[in-house]
C-alpha cells in the first residue's frame, strides 16, 4: 500500500534508492550488532567458560575464537534480513509468495541454530567437569559417564532445535524419556541400600547417638565406635574392625555398653 | 683441560637409580633415555605419570630431610634396596633442578618419617593437615604469643578411651575436619584451651580440651622436652595413633610414632 502510493509519488528510481539506503544501514547494523554481541559475550565471561572444550579447539583450529564466530552469526542474519527487506522494497523478487514462509521461518532457524551452539557448548563443558571430577578414580571405564553426560545433553539439545524447527519430534521425545527413565530406574535399584545407608548416615550424624570412642553393639558385632560417616560405621573389637552400614545400624538397633568403672 | 662436567661427572657415576624430586616433563623424559639407571621421581604430586613415583606429603624446604624422605620412601616401595647407589637430583635455588648429590640406600638409617605419612593409621593426607595446621600455629602464633599444642591423628576410638576430658567437649556434634578452611581459625582459638585435639582416621575432629592418660613407663623421649611431649609420646606407644606436637618453649614441630620421635620441623623456615 505504502509502496504503491509512494510508486505514485516519486516512480520506481526512488524507490530502488530507498532499497540500497535500507541495505547500507542493514549492513551497518548488522555491523554494529555483532561487535555489541561479541562485547557482551566477554562481559559474560563465555570466552573463558567454553575454553578447553572441542568447539573452541575446532574453531582455533580455523583460526578464531568461538565468541568471534557467534557475533559473526548474528552479523549475518542481521544482514540477510536487511538484504530481504530491500528487495521487498524494491519489489524485485518478493511478491512470489515462495519467499513469505523462508522469511517467516527465519527466526525459528536462528533460535535452533543458537540452541544448538549452546547445547554443544554446555555438553563440553559438562564432559570436562565430570571428568576432572572423577579423574582421582583410577578406573578406565568411568570414562563412559562424562560421556554419557556429553551426548545426553547433545541429545536435548538436538531435540529442542528440531521442535524449534517445527520438525515432528514426538517419537524421538518418548524416546529419550524411555532412555532417561531406564537411567532413573537402574540407578536407583543399584544404589537402593547405598542410599538408605546414607539416609540413616544423615540421621546419625545430626543426632549422634554414639560418637567416636564409644563403646557399642550393632548385632553381632561388638567394640569401640572409631570413625562413623554418612554410609558406614567403623566399629573396632579385638584384632578386627567391623565396616557396618548405617541403614543395618538403624533396623538391628544399637546398644551401647557402659562399661563398669 | 677438562670441561666442569668431566670434574664433577663422578658425582653420578655408576649409580643404580636415579632420584628426581619434582623434575618438569621435559627433563623427565629426557632421564626417561638413560642407560643402567632407574628413574624415580619424588614429587608433591606425580605430574610426569612417572611408573616409579614417591609421594611427597609436605614440600620440605630443608634439602636434606627432602632427599632422606625420598630415599626412605624408595626404600619402602621397594623401588630401591639396601645397598644401592643413588643419585638426587633436585631443585634448590629456583624452581627447576640445579643440584646433583650422591647417597646409599641404607635400611638401618631409618627416621620412620616415610612409615608416619604412608603407614599410620591416619589417612596421609589428614597427617599433612594437620602439619599445616601445627605449622601454621607455629608461625602466627596466638596474638603473638607462642602458643604450644597437641593433635593425637588416629585409631581415635583407643585415644578417647585412653584420656577424659577435662571440661565439655567444644567439638561435640560438629563436623569440622581438618582441612576444612575454617578449622585453621577454630583451632586457633582453641589451642588456649590446655589439652590435647583427637582426630580420627578421616580427619573428624573428635574433641579437644582432652587429658590423656596413656602409661607413661618405658617411654622414651629426648631430654629436655615437657610434658606435653612426654604425653605424645606415651599415647602413641599405648594406640596406633600418631601425635603431633608444637612445642611452647622453642617452637618447633615435632612428630611421634610408636612412643619414638620421628620428625622435627621448624615452622619459621616454611
Amino acid at each position: 500500500m505504502v509502496a504503491a502510493q509512494l510508486d505514485a509519488l516519486t516512480g520506481p528510481q526512488f524507490r530502488y534508492a530507498l532499497a540500497a539506503v535500507v541495505f547500507v544501514l542493514g549492513l551497518l547494523l548488522g555491523y554494529l550488532v555483532g561487535r555489541v554481541n561479541e562485547r557482551v559475550l566477554r562481559a559474560l565471561g563465555v570466552d573463558e567458560a567454553v575454553e578447553g572444550t572441542s568447539v573452541e579447539q575446532v574453531v582455533d583450529r580455523a583460526g578464531s575464537t568461538t565468541v568471534r564466530v557467534v557475533a559473526r552469526f548474528t552479523s549475518w542474519v542481521v544482514y540477510v534480513v536487511a538484504a530481504l527487506v530491500a528487495l521487498d522494497i524494491a519489489r524485485f523478487s518478493i511478491q512470489t509468495p515462495l519467499w513469505y514462509p523462508v522469511l517467516s521461518y527465519l527466526p525459528s532457524v536462528v533460535v535452533a541454530v543458537v540452541v544448538l551452539m549452546a547445547g554443544v557448548l554446555v555438553g563440553d563443558r559438562v564432559e570436562l567437569f565430570v571428568s576432572e571430577r572423577l579423574r582421582s578414580v583410577k578406573l578406565p571405564e568411568v570414562s563412559v559417564v562424562p560421556m554419557a553426560a556429553k551426548y545426553t545433553i547433545l541429545l536435548v539439545a538436538g531435540l529442542v532445535a528440531l521442535a524449534q524447527l517445527g520438525v515432528a519430534v514426538t517419537a524421538l521425545v518418548v524416546v529419550f524419556a524411555v532412555y532417561v527413565g531406564s537411567v532413573v530406574v537402574f540407578t536407583l535399584v543399584a544404589t537402593r541400600h547405598l542410599l538408605t545407608s546414607a539416609a540413616a548416615g544423615v540421621f546419625l550424624l545430626l543426632r549422634e547417638p554414639y560418637g567416636i570412642g564409644d563403646r557399642v553393639a550393632i548385632g553381632d558385632h561388638e567394640g569401640i565406635v572409631q570413625e562413623v560417616d554418612v554410609f558406614v560405621t567403623h566399629v573396632e573389637a579385638e584384632q578386627r574392625e567391623y565396616v557396618v552400614p548405617n541403614h543395618l545400624v538403624l533396623r538391628q538397633g544399637v546398644v551401647l555398653v557402659h562399661e563398669q568403672q | 683441560m677438562s670441561r666442569p662436567p668431566e670434574l664433577v661427572g663422578d658425582i653420578v657415576e655408576g649409580i643404580d637409580v636415579l632420584l628426581l624430586f619434582s623434575p618438569s616433563g621435559a627433563y623427565y623424559e629426557r632421564a626417561t633415555d638413560l642407560e643402567d639407571t632407574a628413574v624415580v621421581v619424588v614429587a608433591q604430586e606425580n605430574t610426569v605419570d612417572a611408573d616409579e613415583f614417591v609421594e611427597l606429603p609436605l614440600e620440605f624446604d630443608d634439602v636434606r630431610e627432602r632427599i632422606r624422605f625420598g630415599v626412605e620412601g624408595a626404600l619402602s616401595e621397594g623401588v630401591v634396596t639396601d645397598g644401592d647407589e643413588l643419585g638426587c637430583a633436585a631443585p634448590l635455588f629456583g624452581d627447576d633442578i640445579d643440584m646433583v648429590t650422591r647417597t646409599r640406600a641404607d635400611d638401618s638409617d631409618h627416621s620412620g618419617v616415610y612409615d608416619l605419612f604412608a603407614n599410620s593409621r591416619g589417612e596421609p593426607g589428614v597427617i599433612r593437615d594437620v602439619f599445616e595446621v601445627a605449622i601454621e600455629l607455629g608461625r602466627k602464633g596466638q596474638k603473638g604469643e607462642p602458643v604450644g599444642a597437641l593433635f593425637v591423628v588416629g585409631d581415635a576410638g583407643k585415644v578417647m578411651n585412653k584420656s577424659r576430658p577435662l571440661s565439655y567437649n567444644p567439638f561435640e556434634k560438629s563436623h569440622v575436619h581438618v582441612g576444612d578452611p575454617i578449622v585453621n581459625v577454630m583451632l586457633k582459638e582453641f589451642s588456649r584451651l590446655d589439652g590435647a585435639f583427637v582426630i580420627s582416621d578421616s580427619g573428624k575432629i573428635v574433641s579437644s580440651y582432652r587429658y590423656l592418660e596413656p602409661g607413661a613407663e618405658g617411654t622414651d623421649i629426648p631430654k629436655g622436652l615437657g610434658a606435653r611431649h612426654m604425653a605424645a609420646g606415651a599415647i602413641t606407644r599405648d594406640t596406633n595413633a600418631v601425635a603431633i606436637v608444637l612445642s611452647e618453649s622453642d617452637g618447633l614441630v615435632r612428630a611421634f610414632k610408636d612412643g619414638e620421635l620421628v620428625l622435627e620441623l621448624d615452622p619459621e623456615e616454611y
